[in-house]
């Protein structure tokens, strides 16, 4: 459970966020020219998002659970700045590090040495960093000499475990985690989660999205939960859990 | 790295918000504010050129020195067939030097803006699930270009060099002018057809098309002297001129005014009496306002793509 903070600051703030998807039917250039004139019978407008505002204290870890398409992955990349809303705003403040998918970033041919590196840096780490925490890094992904091998040659396991080690080295203020946690054998997960309560006790914001309703309510305090892009209820998350089951 | 949830708290409190959406600035501020994010993100674009480059050749037994197989081949054709056969070479002095002036410079040229222009799509994965400052792909590209023509342009050197034809003259001003002219417009198109490429595909296959005409269009293969010929001879003395707004037509005859002397000299080839090359007038002039209007288009190209990228990830 995360640390108790008094008067605990918003890290982040989102005001009447909205997300248009416009799904287009023709992408060539060829069928823009057959289309042209046509070209709205073209296009579908989708709302992903309606309307959202949302406000989270540092130290907190909110949940955000939703039926499929409800709009919970699209909020978590609008938060981290990963496509922009159609209205409305986010802010926020201090690091942010966003885990969506693991291993985003790295290249098959280069070795687990240079994917460390690369994947590093794109999280935004400098270079000293990176080695200051490098053994770190390979001993909790448990790769041990393979580091020095194309990640290409890795099992899928070797692969998830050294992007989720390389992600919790990162060191952020505010962490985005979608689905990511079910990596790895059962020794590797409770690892995971380990590290996860870590991060709460240290006072880092934590915004998670699953679809496990038994993940969030082991890993967060609190959870909003989404239906067609509308916030349908926010709170405690054992309630939230409920509002979920009826949303479906 | 614990710090204290406490300490944490009340180091967050003091830091102001930002807003994730950047379309909101002006002209000049949004651009600034890129090219500050971008520096800032330095030590990856150098990990991202360092990615390009070892992972191009990776398990090849020759590695880099594929690098230089291809315009050493392109040398020899041009030398040889239409050189030597078509008889481009009876007209320009030391062809070899001339036409590998004008290869290494075009090949900066267009690597960066083909590269350039699928670098994002190339990059989706990382767009779709990461904030990056997105130019930063553009320019990794560019980047790994940089490399491969400063590996050329050694090897231009020491041709020059060991053919006696190096001149110490203000004219070496013109190389790098010429490639920083080239290099201007290069990431400028590159930034621009990138972002467009997202939302219309053909973009990455006209660019290839645009490119070999363009390559036609340049005075790579035959002389400058040769166009203005031409244009004199159909009375039209005037496309000469329109042929000089090209940006890389002027950057390539600027390389070729610095490293290939024979072009500025007198010389005899067989029975032909070959005078200097009729450079243009204020040809100095001329590229440093290219460059100069090359600059304010590369503003113009950064603000699109700011514009572009905000749906990216979805269009990807």
């Amino acid at each position: 459970m995360p640390a108790a903070i008094t008067d605990a600051p918003a890290v982040l703030r989102a005001e009447g966020v909205s997300k248009r998807f416009v799904i287009r039917k023709d992408k060539s250039l060829k069928e823009r020219m057959v289309n042209f004139g046509r070209s709205n019978k073209h296009k579908d407008d989708f709302w992903a998002l309606d309307n959202v505002d949302l406000e989270v204290a540092a130290g907190s870890s909110v949940g955000l659970l939703g039926a499929n398409g409800s709009g919970k992955s699209t909020l978590l990349k609008v938060i981290g700045g990963i496509i922009q809303p159609t209205t409305g705003y986010v802010e926020r403040r201090g690091r942010i590090a966003a885990l969506l998918e693991l291993g985003a970033g790295f290249h098959p041919d280069l070795t687990g040495r240079d994917n460390v590196y690369l994947n590093g840096a794109i999280l935004g780490l400098s270079k000293r960093q990176i080695a200051a925490s490098f053994d770190a890094i390979v001993d909790f992904a448990e790769i041990g000499e393979f580091i020095d091998t194309q990640v290409k040659f890795y099992s899928s396991g070797m692969y998830v475990r050294l992007a989720f080690a390389i992600a919790v080295h990162v060191d952020p203020d505010i962490l985005l985690v979608d689905e990511v946690l079910a990596v790895g054998d059962e020794k590797f997960q409770a690892k995971c989660l380990a590290k996860v309560a870590d991060f709460q006790r240290e006072g880092r914001t934590i915004v998670f999205v699953s679809h496990s309703a038994e993940q969030v309510n082991r890993v967060c305090d609190s959870a909003i939960v989404l239906s067609h892009g509308k916030v349908i209820y926010r709170g405690d998350t054992k309630d939230a859990i409920a509002a979920l089951r009826k949303s479906f | 790295m614990s710090t204290s949830a406490q300490e944490r708290a009340d180091r967050l409190r003091s830091l102001s918000f930002e807003r994730t959406d950047a379309r909101q600035r002006g002209f000049f501020r949004g651009f600034g504010h890129a090219v500050v994010e971008v520096f800032g993100q330095r030590e990856l674009l150098n990990l991202l050129v360092r990615r390009e480059l070892k992972a191009k050749y990776k398990d090849s037994t020759l590695g880099f020195i594929w690098t230089l197989v291809r315009p050493l081949t392109m040398l020899l054709i041009y030398f040889v067939f239409i050189g030597q056969i078509l008889g481009a070479a009876h007209n320009v002095p030391n062809f070899a030097i001339f036409v590998y002036t004008g290869l290494t410079l075009w090949g900066l040229y267009s690597e960066v803006l083909i590269s350039g222009t699928s670098s994002v799509i190339a990059n989706a994965g990382l767009i779709r699930k990461v904030y990056l400052p997105r130019e930063i792909f553009p320019l990794a590209a560019t980047g790994s270009a940089l490399i491969n023509f400063a590996i050329q342009f050694g090897i231009l050197l020491l041709a020059v060099l060991v053919t006696g034809q190096f001149r110490v003259s203000w004219d070496l001003f013109y190389v790098p002018a010429g490639a920083l002219l080239a290099l201007v417009w290069a990431v400028a198109f590159a930034v621009l057809f990138s972002s467009l490429n997202v939302y219309l595909r053909d973009i990455q296959y006209l660019v290839e098309v645009g490119m070999q005409i363009l390559f036609w269009c340049s005075p790579i293969v035959y002389s400058w002297a040769q166009v203005v010929q031409t244009a004199k001879d159909h009375g039209v003395l005037w496309l000469a001129e329109v042929y000089l707004l090209n940006p890389i037509s002027l950057a390539v005859l600027g390389f070729q005014r610095g490293m290939w002397a024979a072009g500025s000299e007198t010389t005899q080839l067989g029975v032909n009496t070959i005078p200097p090359q009729p450079w243009p007038a204020h040809m100095a002039l001329d590229m440093l306002i290219a460059i100069a209007v090359g600059l304010i288009f590369l503003a113009i190209a950064q603000r699109v793509f700011a514009r572009l990228q905000g749906n990216f990830a979805q269009e990807i």
